[in-house]
């Protein structure tokens, strides 16, 4: 989770940080988005994402017998293949598999698995395994970002340990009117000249000329609303927001945002449903969107959930914490289709399956092969997958 | 206290008790005040208007029925397990409190002993601990000390319930070494380990704090040299004797009462001692702080960031924004767009503070709370601010210098330069305090 003794040290780093991160000012001076800056859009699912009703193994005679209350009928999945199918919430990613621009990754996962939602979710941002390697560790898109040159952009409260480097800067928005003046006016004229002093008024006075500048800039990138459709939820509007930045020709190389509310030990279909149809809206209108603004292709989305749950369902019609879960990348550069195996049902370790791909490949695969970053921060025999074409 | 630093503040020529001073103090020691207050203690004098913040009776706007209605208001947020109305119930108490001193020391412990809701998931332990605040807050440091670590809050946030005997955790003990209690380079990492068995055992039962013999470790210890059988109870007295306590007592309060750069160290270290001579007394070291010369020069007025949960209820304050007043649920969520969500600070480390403060997000958040505020109905205000009738009830006229000058008096307590005034010469009215109150020097107190 936090991480806290990490976090305590690295609060004076963060505080250096400079307040307008060099791609705002970039996308100012660029005519447009331009095709060869790739970027990578990641959605976090916060909370453990029932792989198993996720991505179902509707041929496989264990599913039936693990899931008495919570299977999914057969024909209502969205079929892969003969023996995988899409939970029925997820029909709207439809128009992605079709064009083959969806990749589904079953069985994704870590060796020896944490079941607490922070260690876990701490190992995906950094690729550590290890606790206190983990702690003393910048994320792995912060990493790849600071070895290879590049920004981020997060649409939320505050950065998450995957983004985090030692130099890469990163600007965290929760809603375009983060960073949006109520009255541009007035705060201009409040500013004044920026004085030569060093001292704390003279400090303030420079912040705030860059304050007015991102709010200048964000205005800008955030002024073009004709976008498609989008559903009127959570991640809908953070996708949203994403996508405006990214048609104005934001520079950022990672865009990183999160979808809350996976953790579903009780009574889950109904949000699960919820939960995915959410996501699967927000995803299809977002790759809409860009598509009509003519720029999805330098786009490419991660989604991912730092575990899979319990294949057996509780006491309580929900699944407790479990191991290895599925991962969705998506964009016109992915290479569509299913990677990888999904996990035997019966062969199990601690009652749960043994993932079956290493999430680090989906990582390495996601900064060498797409946004053309050094991936080697994640270990060296970590080989891509082929998830991009 | 003998004292070169600390002498007490004296008018003269040189620090006349002027309305300048007056606001000072008020922004400094409290949160803000209104035009009337201001004006009483300009006439008051000095020593009636430390006395009376100190001794809790400054707020000339508290409702008769302030104590019930703020119970209402904190245990309504408990039985809903909203920590939400729970933060709207403290900005509702610094808003109208009598003792906004104690208010502001409440903040300066939860900063200083950081405990994050979004760990300890319980909005009851969190009022229990914010109480304890209040309740504490001055007094002498051992007896916040010892409430403070058999606090649940505290105990869950820093996983003591599983520090037991052979399964040592060390998170609590180091915290009290390196945060709460003496500062980094007065220990060892053996002291944290030998300190975690010490509080073995300390753990929280049905929300209150237990203590289980049988998990405790009752082998022998060594803490800072100091060899025997130490129970928790042990460490904390040790903890507190350790000259280094002193020291970060008296750097927190500086921290909380000062300005960039405006306590000399040789200032800190003597207040230190006089903390040590008077057996850790926070109530006496803050009599000390705002009676002092030092606490009165000019080179501490204007020269602090102010924090954010300052500046939401020190605007509110100083515009007299009592009825209607603004929804202290925004209030607290402007908090947060700020930078300092109550309750959730960013780690065990608290806020970093000072110039921290200041970023894009944050300015910008400044700036539209003022606009919020103003305008009325994103700060949950039915009705506009009139800067001309304030004006008007101050003595002056409705031109736009008149209600330039009434509102940098009551900001600043002193006159717009003529640089100000060029700066904002094309604004008038609402827009004219909007942008006022978005200024550079309006971020600091």
């Amino acid at each position: 989770m936090l991480t806290r003794r990490s976090l305590l040290k690295s609060a004076p780093l963060l505080a250096l940080a400079p307040t307008v991160p060099a791609f705002l000012a970039k996308t100012a001076r660029a005519a447009g988005p331009k095709p060869e800056t790739r970027a990578l859009v990641v959605v976090q699912l916060d909370g453990g994402n029932d792989a198993l009703n996720a991505v179902v193994p509707f041929a496989d005679p264990e599913y039936a017998k693990l899931r008495t209350k919570l299977r999914h009928d057969t024909k209502r999945l969205v079929k892969l293949n003969d023996s995988l199918g899409l939970h029925p919430a997820l029909k709207p990613l439809d128009k992605l598999w079709d064009g083959g621009h969806l990749a589904v990754v079953p069985g994704i996962g870590y060796p020896n698995p944490n079941r607490s939602h922070f260690q876990s979710m701490a190992t995906w941002h950094t690729a550590r395994f290890e606790e206190e390697e983990i702690r003393a560790s910048y994320g792995w898109l912060g990493r790849a970002l600071d070895a290879g040159g590049g920004e981020s952009c997060v649409v939320a409260g505050d950065a998450p340990q995957a983004v985090r480097g030692r130099r890469a800067a990163t600007i965290a928005l929760t809603r375009a009117d983060d960073l949006l003046l109520a009255d541009p006016a007035a705060a201009k004229a409040a500013v004044g000249r920026t004085p030569q002093a060093d001292d704390l008024l003279a400090f303030v006075q420079r912040q705030a000329v860059s304050a007015n500048t991102s709010a200048e800039k964000i205005a800008e990138l955030t002024r073009d609303r004709s976008d498609a459709a989008y559903p009127a939820t959570a991640l809908g509007q953070k996708l949203q927001l994403v996508a405006r930045l990214l048609k104005s020709g934001s520079a950022a190389r990672v865009h990183y945002t999160s979808q809350s509310g996976y953790d579903t030990h009780a009574q889950q279909e109904n949000a699960h449903s919820i939960l995915l149809s959410e996501f699967a809206e927000a995803l299809s209108a977002f790759f809409a969107d860009l598509t009509a603004a003519r720029c999805a292709d330098r786009v490419a989305l991660l989604a991912f959930s730092e575990f899979g749950r319990t294949i057996k369902e509780n006491g309580s019609a929900g699944t407790d914490h479990g191991t290895a879960g599925c991962a969705f990348l998506a964009g016109p550069g992915v290479k569509g289709g299913i990677h990888g195996t999904a996990p035997s049902l019966t062969d199990l370790v601690a009652g749960e399956p043994k993932m079956t791909t290493d999430f680090r490949r989906v990582y390495a695969a996601t900064l060498a092969n797409w946004l053309g970053l050094p991936a080697e921060g994640l270990g060296a025999s970590i080989a891509p997958v082929t998830l991009f074409r | 206290m003998p004292t070169q630093h600390w002498k007490a503040y004296a008018p003269d020529a040189k620090a006349p008790w002027d309305l300048r001073r007056v606001v000072h103090l008020h922004r400094r020691a409290a949160f803000a005040a209104p035009w009337d207050e201001l004006q009483r203690d300009l006439k008051a004098g000095p020593e009636a208007s430390v006395n009376r913040l100190l001794k809790g009776t400054a707020n000339g706007h508290t409702p008769d029925d302030f104590a019930p209605t703020a119970e209402v208001l904190a245990d309504a947020a408990v039985s809903a397990g909203d920590i939400n109305r729970l933060k709207a119930a403290w900005f509702y108490r610094m808003l109208f409190g009598p003792d906004p001193v104690g208010e502001r020391l409440a903040l300066v412990w939860h900063d200083h002993f950081a405990t994050g809701n979004t760990k300890v998931r319980n909005a009851r332990a969190m009022h229990r601990q914010n109480e304890l605040f209040r309740t504490h807050g001055r007094a002498k440091f051992a007896d916040l000390l010892n409430a403070v670590a058999r606090d649940p809050a505290v105990l869950e946030y820093l996983d003591a319930p599983t520090n037991r005997k052979g399964h040592p955790n060390e998170n609590l003990a180091r915290e009290l070494m390196e945060l709460f209690i003496l500062g980094i380079g007065n220990y060892t990492e053996a002291d944290v380990k030998e300190a975690a068995r010490c509080l073995t055992g300390w753990s929280v039962d049905a929300d209150v704090f237990a203590e289980h013999a049988t998990r405790h470790d009752d082998d022998s210890k060594t803490v800072l040299g100091a060899t025997g059988k130490w129970t928790g109870a042990d460490l904390l007295n040790q903890l507190l004797k350790h000259p280094a306590t002193a020291d970060r007592v008296a750097s927190k309060l500086v921290k909380a009462f000062f300005g960039e750069g405006a306590c000399p160290a040789d200032a800190v270290k003597e207040l230190a001692r006089g903390l040590r001579e008077h057996d850790l007394d926070v109530n006496w070291a803050c009599g000390v702080v705002l009676r002092s010369r030092l606490f009165f020069a000019d080179a501490n007025i204007h020269t602090r960031i102010t924090a954010p949960a300052e500046f939401v209820a020190g605007t509110a304050r100083a515009l007299g924004l009592f009825d209607p007043a603004p929804s202290t649920l925004a209030m607290a969520d402007w908090s947060a767009r700020m930078g300092q969500d109550l309750f959730d600070p960013p780690n065990v480390g608290g806020w970093p503070g000072g110039r921290a403060w200041i970023t894009s997000r944050t300015l910008i958040a400044r700036a539209n709370y003022a606009a919020a505020l103003i305008e009325g109905p994103n700060a949950g205000r039915t009705t506009a601010y009139d800067p001309v009738a304030a004006t008007k009830a101050a003595g002056l006229g409705a031109t736009r210098a008149d209600v330039l000058a009434h509102h940098h008096r009551l900001l600043f307590g002193t006159d717009p330069t003529a640089e100000m005034s060029t700066r904002l010469a094309q604004l008038d009215g609402r827009k004219l305090v909007i942008a006022l109150l978005s200024t550079p020097e309006a971020q600091l107190g």
